[in-house]
């Protein structure tokens, strides 16, 4: 348990330091990296990297709002469509995040598998 | 573990990330776009507030620094110490706020929209080209890069507007670029000429030869002249009646032979735009302060982001402050410390139709005086997103493009098949130098000067000058013909139905200081009989024209307020000769009735008269002529306008046109017809609102909103604007087409002018932005903002936001 929340910790750092100079999926690729360096258990994997993607994302862009608030999330709530529910914004920014992060951890983990 | 197990996980992963990264038809990229580090969440911005911030930002090109200060609305005002860095500013400025925007219109002139939307933006693209948009900017290019002055202005817009698109990565990206999946390109100075073109297609693209044509085969000649006259029965015209010319006219070609011609069959709907302006300057013997005052506002289809960009142009030389085009250098409606001006469209006939007599299908060679001439060929290539490139050949007679050929189905459906184009809009010209010198001008002779450069699309150029003066120039170039000339499609093998030269633009309609003491334009007919050139049988309906010129008439002591009323005027002065004429043939009593005869006759936001009226009169209009003009599909046609049913209910209420034809062995009275429109209109509103109460509210019925430039995007759009006024009005908002712009100046002798303006969006055309749409809600309530115009940067004021200074790198 301890173990996988240190790797959460880990995978959210360095998507974090990277994410602004590396295309969007990078931080799913470092984060595989690292799983396949530390021989990560396939098992379990994915649940690990998607909850890593899923509050990277979720917090990193809560953070943007705060310091930049506009009718933008309202707006974007509205176009894809979520009938304006900004929360409901967070939670598929949150999934699209976390579901890229797992499958990279999930790849990554099985690749170092013997 | 074998291979296969082993790098499955990963393929499946790249295959996501593949999906993710990708726009699929109108979905975005989902994984690039909800990303927080590059999606549309980076695109927020705080509004400013507190203390005005400063920033430095290094610009190549630059020769010298330049001061901006933004105001609270987030209009900068620009201070270089010479043109070529004002110019390079402007670009830069306009780009960082209007990026997307000025790329997407032009894309949109130059036929490229299937480049960023894929195959469905082809027949809008070929149209675009068919039409001969590219050429038209080709060739207009060429005439503004021969003024020096222009040129410079060109090339430094458009280094300024690379400057900035060259300091953005990915994430910084306009919205609307991660939306659709696509990167800008380098700018260059031709799409400024395009953009500039593109103004002749939305003012100076109507075309109903083929209509009147097919009326014309149907009816015949005297019936065709009858219903479609060629003055209105009613009219004020801009250049008021008795003013003497100052020239002396050029002899007149003579008429080509009477054509009959082909017609046309086609199916596809087609909107009438409905687009219109007013401006007007009053002199200083009917205002308070006793200088002139001028107001203007352009109608055009209400967009976000906005259409116009205020800025303030200041270097050594010019100090201008007013409406830019984003995509275009120089202000093309404002003020400087002297003199304003402002545009309204000229309704004139600058676009022809030549039936085209093929020698054979190679369509090499074209009957015209009595000898087959070559055609010339133009090779268009259209990139397709996610398609093979489409490569079309345009065929040209000496008239201009062949649209289609006579085998193909039209885009729209009063563009004539097997017919030659023959346009204003091709012509070469310099547009740019009118603006530039206009940008400039002290006083009636710089604004005479800068006006002979300009060819189209024409417009009413309103003027007022600090030495009192006021004048009104119907300007551009207006081809010399004979009486209805272009009225009907015409004969392309003879030579005398070809454009005979040009009127001499110093001939162009006119009027300086007018005895009563105002001058004004709303797109109506430019003079009266007594001008010696024919330039068109069919202007914009007379109404506005009229209520202006009524207004202005009996109005005295003006203020720049008593004409912000004037501008916000919903009096529906149709209304007021056309409604007693309905009652009288209307026999029952209902609540319906009582409303109409209570009604003040204003189409204001709550009205529910003005939609019982309005609705009326729409229906009306459909159960008069439909029967005789819109039973062909196959032939499409125009019905006859307002002002000739009124004279029919006036004074020709036995007319054959009564009867509706389409009712064997019944015979329809004017009674009839007018009784059972009235009913079905009621029946139709109440289908849609509801029994009559406050649903009926003209706002509520007329729906005004300002729509994001990709079609459907209401995320992004604001609809429901509860706001009064409609076409005929001079608050001209109607669905989706309004008062684009409105301001308001007053000269002063000594000190800087007063000004007031509004439109309805804002500054930035980034979604995430305050200032997106922040004037919209002032501008529905019928309010103006006072405009900062300064004389240097550091002028003490508090609506100083954020200062910015662009240095040399």
């Amino acid at each position: 348990m301890k173990y996988s929340l240190g790797l959460i910790l880990v995978f959210v750092v360095v998507g974090a330091l990277i994410g602004m100079y590396l295309p969007w999926y990078a931080m799913g690729i470092s984060a595989a990296v690292i799983a396949y360096i530390v021989g990560m258990k396939t098992k379990g994997s994915f649940i690990v990297g998607f909850l890593a993607g899923f509050i990277l994302w979720v917090i990193t862009a809560y953070y943007t709002v705060l310091g930049h608030p506009s009718t933008l999330p309202g707006r974007m709530a509205e176009l894809l469509p979520l009938k304006g529910q900004v929360s409901l914004l967070y939670v598929v920014t949150g999934i699209i995040g976390g579901l890229t992060t797992g499958l990279w951890v999930w790849a990554g983990a099985r690749l170092r598998q013997k | 573990m074998n291979l296969v197990k082993k790098v499955f996980p990963l393929l499946i992963t790249l295959c996501v990330t593949y999906v993710l990264s990708n726009s699929w038809g109108t979905i975005p990229p989902f994984g690039k776009f909800l990303s927080p580090f590059h999606g549309f969440w980076v695109n927020a911005e705080a509004p400013e507030s507190g203390e005005p911030t400063e920033e430095n930002l290094q610009i190549p090109g630059l020769q010298k620094p330049v001061k901006v200060v933004y105001d609270e609305m987030g209009i900068p005002h620009i201070f270089a110490e010479n043109d070529h860095d004002l110019f390079l500013a402007q670009g830069y400025l306009t780009a960082k706020d209007r990026l997307w925007q000025m790329e997407f219109q032009t894309h949109f002139a130059g036929g490229r929209i299937s480049e960023i939307v894929g195959e469905k933006g082809l027949a809008s693209d070929q149209f675009q080209r068919r039409m001969g948009s590219v050429y038209g900017a080709e060739q207009s290019f060429e005439g503004m890069k021969a003024d020096p002055l222009s040129k410079v202005a060109l090339e430094a817009y458009s280094d300024g507007i690379n400057a900035y698109i060259s300091s953005l990565s990915e994430r910084d990206f306009p919205l609307e670029y991660k939306l659709l999946n696509y990167q800008p390109e380098p700018w260059t100075p031709i799409k400024s000429a395009l953009f500039l073109k593109n103004m002749s297609f939305v003012l100076a693209s109507g075309t109903d030869d083929l209509k009147m044509t097919n009326i014309l085969r149907q009816y015949g000649r005297e019936v065709a002249e009858n219903l479609f006259p060629n003055y209105p029965f009613e009219e004020s015209p801009i250049i008021p009646s008795g003013t003497p010319l100052d020239f002396k006219p050029v002899p007149v070609p003579a008429a080509p032979k009477d054509f009959m011609g082909l017609g046309s069959a086609m199916q596809t709907p087609e909107k009438d735009p409905n687009i219109g302006s007013n401006n007007w300057a009053v002199s200083g013997n009917k205002t308070v302060s006793g200088m002139p005052i001028l107001a203007n506002d352009p109608h055009l289809t209400l967009s976000l982001p906005s259409i116009w960009y205020q800025v303030q142009l200041v270097a050594p030389g010019v100090n201008v402050y007013g409406s830019t085009m984003p995509g275009t250098p120089n202000v093309i409606t404002g003020f400087n410390k002297d003199i304003a001006w402002g545009v309204t469209n000229v309704g004139s006939d600058v676009l022809d139709w030549y039936q085209v007599k093929f020698k054979d299908a190679s369509k090499l060679e074209y009957w015209h005086g009595g000898q087959w001439k070559k055609t010339k060929l133009r090779i268009e290539t259209f990139k397709i997103k996610g398609k093979k490139d489409f490569v079309d050949t345009v065929f040209f007679t000496h008239h201009g493009p062949v649209v289609y050929l006579s085998h193909e189905k039209a885009f729209k459906s009063n563009i004539p098949v097997g017919h030659a184009l023959r346009w204003i809009a091709h012509e070469k010209s310099q547009e740019l130098t009118t603006f530039y010198q206009l940008n400039r001008a002290k006083n009636y002779t710089d604004y005479t000067n800068a006006l002979s450069y300009y060819s189209a699309p024409a417009q009413n150029f309103v003027f007022a000058s600090n030495e009192g003066d006021i004048a009104l120039w119907v300007n551009g170039k207006f081809p010399l013909k004979s009486k209805l000339h272009g009225k009907y499609l015409m004969d392309g093998t003879d030579p005398a139905a070809d454009w005979q030269g040009f009127i001499p633009q110093a001939h162009n309609p006119h009027v300086k200081n007018p005895a009563r003491g105002f001058v004004s334009s709303a797109n109506q007919f430019s003079t009266d009989a007594s001008y010696p050139y024919y330039m068109g049988w069919q202007y914009a309906p007379s109404e506005r024209g009229r209520r202006i010129n009524e207004r202005l008439t009996a109005m005295s002591k003006i203020t720049i307020d008593s004409l912000r009323g004037l501008q916000n005027d919903n009096f529906n002065i149709r209304a007021r000769k056309l409604l007693p004429l309905l009652l009288a043939q209307v026999s029952s009593n209902s609540k319906a009735i009582d409303e109409l005869k209570r009604w003040n006759l204003q189409n204001s936001a709550e009205s529910i008269g003005a939609t019982i009226f309005e609705t009326w009169v729409i229906t009306l209009q459909s159960f008069l002529w439909d029967d005789e003009f819109a039973s062909n599909e196959k032939a499409p046609m125009n019905r006859p306008d307002m002002d000739r049913t009124i004279r029919l209910i006036e004074q020709e209420g036995t007319a054959r046109w009564w009867d509706n034809v389409l009712t064997k062995g019944k015979k329809e009275t004017m009674q009839d017809i007018i009784s059972s429109s009235f009913q079905s209109a009621l029946d139709s509103l109440t289908k849609h609102h509801g029994p009559m109460g406050n649903e009926w509210a003209w706002n509520k019925h007329k729906e005004t909103g300002v729509r994001h430039l990709i079609p459907g995007m209401d995320a992004l759009s604001r609809l429901h604007i509860p706001v009064g006024g409609g076409g005929t009005m001079v608050n001209a908002t109607t669905t989706k087409t309004g008062p684009s712009w409105r301001f308001i100046v007053e000269l002063s002798k000594k000190g800087t002018p007063k000004a007031f303006g509004i439109y309805p969006g804002g500054q930035s055309g980034n979604p995430g932005s305050a200032h997106y749409d922040d004037l919209i809600d002032t501008w529905a309530k019928g309010e103006l903002k006072p405009l900062l115009y300064l004389d240097k940067p550091t002028e003490p004021t508090n609506r100083i936001r954020k200062k910015l200074t662009l240095s040399v790198q």
